[in-house]
């Protein structure tokens, strides 16, 4: 009996061990970000004794990056040029330019957006699969759900040819439209909206409601896990997205990723400067993770939850 | 009626194939109206999804038979109705080569270093991290670990992490000079050239998207784990099974469709790989040995502008992904029967 309390507190330290020690190599990349951001390069990129712990140049590392000319991270007042006079007062209507939105400002719009507009689209369509009837019903979801097995990032040449006939190059919208009707979304909106009952839709018709007040009174509130769940898979979908932004957007427009992309693909690489671009784009989201972690987690579960 | 769930109505017997064919003509027939609604519903999605996903997709196989020679906005058709104009443009200047660009991806060498870089790494990251996640989802669920909460939370941290944003971090790690390296020399081994050396770039690529992922597939397994009926344990304890033999009879054997699933998933996402590659050894150096097939792709279509060849190998890639997935949606329709 010794003997098996023993081996089971040898195993019980070597799972914490373990855990721990994942725990730990997790960590490292993370404190590393941060830590260099704080750093001069000469401080971090030692092969003798580099610095561990963090310093004070975080603020000189910015302004570097801030000062650079081919990448606006961070965004700055702009130049409003564009007025209207009002009897005593000077109205700004060119409301794009009242700011520029630098890499950062731009990610997060296009990912907000980008999660709002896919929202509507997606839960609107799984409600139209799930409660209706109509001619084509069965032919089109297939062709929705086909589509799932496809890597939707991959068709970018053709999605490059149809920005710039549409002269949507270099604007937002090329990379929040494409993907807008998310296969998947619609996917598990149908799979979520079918648990409505029909009884609650029909007895809300009864009472004189019209059917777009069905989806947005009735089926909307009952998904709101689900729609939690669905705006995380899109916003990060959305946020990760390199290829596509790379191959359409052009200065000025630049998101995180390819902002990033170029400060790496310079002549000379600031190492300081691109540890503060990467401080600033991942310590928001993961607070963001650390909130509303039990959502992630359903979103990640539904993301791999394919029928 | 009440709706039918399944997809597919024909899996049932003969007689209620009949009954469910009567059902859905007169389910049609009177209420006309109540198709336009759901039409309605469908409409923004349905317009989206026709312009920007289904004929790219067929445009991109379209595209493989041509070579690209210029975007052109040559009038395709005009039609002046007085109200307004409509004007359809063609999109590309083409020339048709048949099957021309298939034949020279057969003997293209740098797509075939990109096909042999992503298979090396393929065969590397996947069985590593699908082993780590499903060691860490075990431990993570042992009723004697504490702060499990904690411990999970900090595993999945990485999933938030921006693809791009990351990648940077192990570009500064693994420089010569940079932290590795260093805690290498501390403890008096020799430093690694891990963006220098072709193997060991690719390794550096391994560490980092498995780094990026672990968290997230110990987050499916460990959600899987929860699935396993408590009973077989207890079971397994009665018969005088031990810890080992616990792990390979009872939560393997119960985990199988689930990790058959993040198998097939990370699998799909190392032909995806983009982002890292690009990030941490620029163009796929030293010497192509990290190129990867989209980073081929990606270079062939807008460096170099050759669209119809770089439509051809995205058929390839999208054929493999599509086998791949469809292994997948038959391992998820298991796990969910």
């Amino acid at each position: 009996m010794r003997e098996e309390t023993r081996r089971e507190a040898v195993w019980q330290f070597l799972t914490y061990a373990f855990v721990l020690l994942g725990a730990v190599v997790t960590l490292v990349p993370l404190y590393w970000i941060v830590v260099a951001s704080t750093l001069k390069e000469s401080e971090f990129l030692s092969s003798t004794a580099p610095r561990l712990l963090p310093g004070d140049s975080f603020l000189s590392n910015f302004q570097a990056l801030q000062a650079r000319d081919n990448v606006q991270f961070v965004g700055h007042p702009g130049e409003m040029t564009q007025y209207i006079e009002i009897g005593p007062l000077y109205v700004a209507y060119d409301v794009w330019h009242l700011w520029d939105l630098g890499a950062m400002g731009s990610s997060v719009f296009v990912a907000v957006v980008y999660t709002l507009l896919s929202l509507v689209l997606c839960s609107m369509a799984g409600f139209a699969f799930a409660k209706y009837e109509f001619r084509f019903k069965q032919p089109l979801f297939y062709a929705i759900l086909a589509t799932l097995i496809l890597p939707i990032q991959l068709l970018v040449i053709p999605l490059f040819l149809l920005m710039a006939q549409l002269d949507l190059t270099n604007s937002y919208w090329a990379i929040i439209l494409p993907w807008a009707a998310n296969p998947l979304g619609i996917f598990l909106m149908r799979q979520n909206m079918q648990s409505i009952p029909d009884a609650l839709l029909e007895s809300a018709r009864m009472d004189g409601a019209t059917e777009f007040q069905l989806y947005y009174k009735i089926a909307l509130p009952t998904m709101k896990s689900s729609l939690a769940a669905l705006a995380i898979i899109l916003f990060l979908f959305q946020w990760n997205l390199f290829l596509f932004p790379l191959v359409v957007l052009e200065q000025g427009k630049y998101t995180i990723p390819v902002a990033i992309n170029q400060l790496v693909g310079a002549q000379r690489v600031y190492y300081d400067q691109i540890m503060v671009a990467a401080t600033l784009s991942i310590v928001p989201i993961f607070l963001l993770f650390l909130v509303l972690q039990k959502q992630f987690v359903s979103g990640i579960l539904a993301g791999s939850v394919k029928e | 009626m009440a709706t039918r769930d399944s997809l597919s109505p024909f899996e049932t017997a003969p007689r209620d194939r009949l009954r469910y064919l009567r059902q859905a003509l007169s389910r049609r027939l009177p209420n006309a109206g109540e198709g336009i609604v759901g039409y309605l519903f469908l409409l923004p999605a349905l317009t989206l999804f026709g312009v920007f996903l289904a004929f790219p997709i067929l445009y991109t196989f379209y595209l493989s038979f041509f070579r690209f020679q210029g975007v052109s906005d040559e009038t395709l058709l005009w039609i002046d109705t007085g109200l307004f104009t409509y004007e359809l443009t063609s999109i590309a200047e083409l020339q048709f080569v048949g099957l021309q660009n298939y034949v020279t991806l057969l003997s293209d060498g740098l797509f075939h270093q990109a096909l042999f870089n992503t298979t090396f790494i393929l065969v590397v990251q996947v069985p590593l991290m699908v082993v780590l996640a499903l060691l860490f989802a075990v431990a993570l669920d042992a009723s004697f670990v504490r702060f499990k909460g904690i411990f999970r939370t900090v595993l999945a941290l990485p999933v938030s992490a921006n693809l791009v944003a990351y990648a940077t971090v192990f570009l500064l790690m693994m420089q010569d000079a940079g932290l590795v390296n260093y805690l290498l020399r501390s403890v008096g081994l020799p430093a690694i050239p891990w963006l220098t050396s072709s193997f060991w770039s690719r390794m550096t690529i391994v560490g980092a998207v498995t780094w990026r992922w672990t968290g997230y597939n110990m987050i499916i397994l460990l959600a899987g784990l929860q699935n396993v009926p408590q009973q077989l344990y207890e079971a397994a304890e009665i018969d005088g099974a031990n810890r080992w033999e616990k792990f390979r009879y009872v939560t393997v054997p119960q985990l199988r469709p689930v990790l058959l699933f993040v198998f097939v998933t990370s699998t799909i996402g190392t032909f995806k790989l983009f982002s890292e590659p690009v990030i941490i050894n620029g163009g796929g150096a030293p010497l192509d040995s990290t190129i990867t097939i989209v980073q081929y792709i990606y270079q062939t279509a807008f460096v170099n502008f050759r669209l119809g060849y770089a439509s051809a190998l995205t058929y390839v890639l999208i054929a493999v992904v599509s086998v791949l997935s469809i292994v997948q949606l038959r391992i998820g329709g298991a796990n969910s029967a």
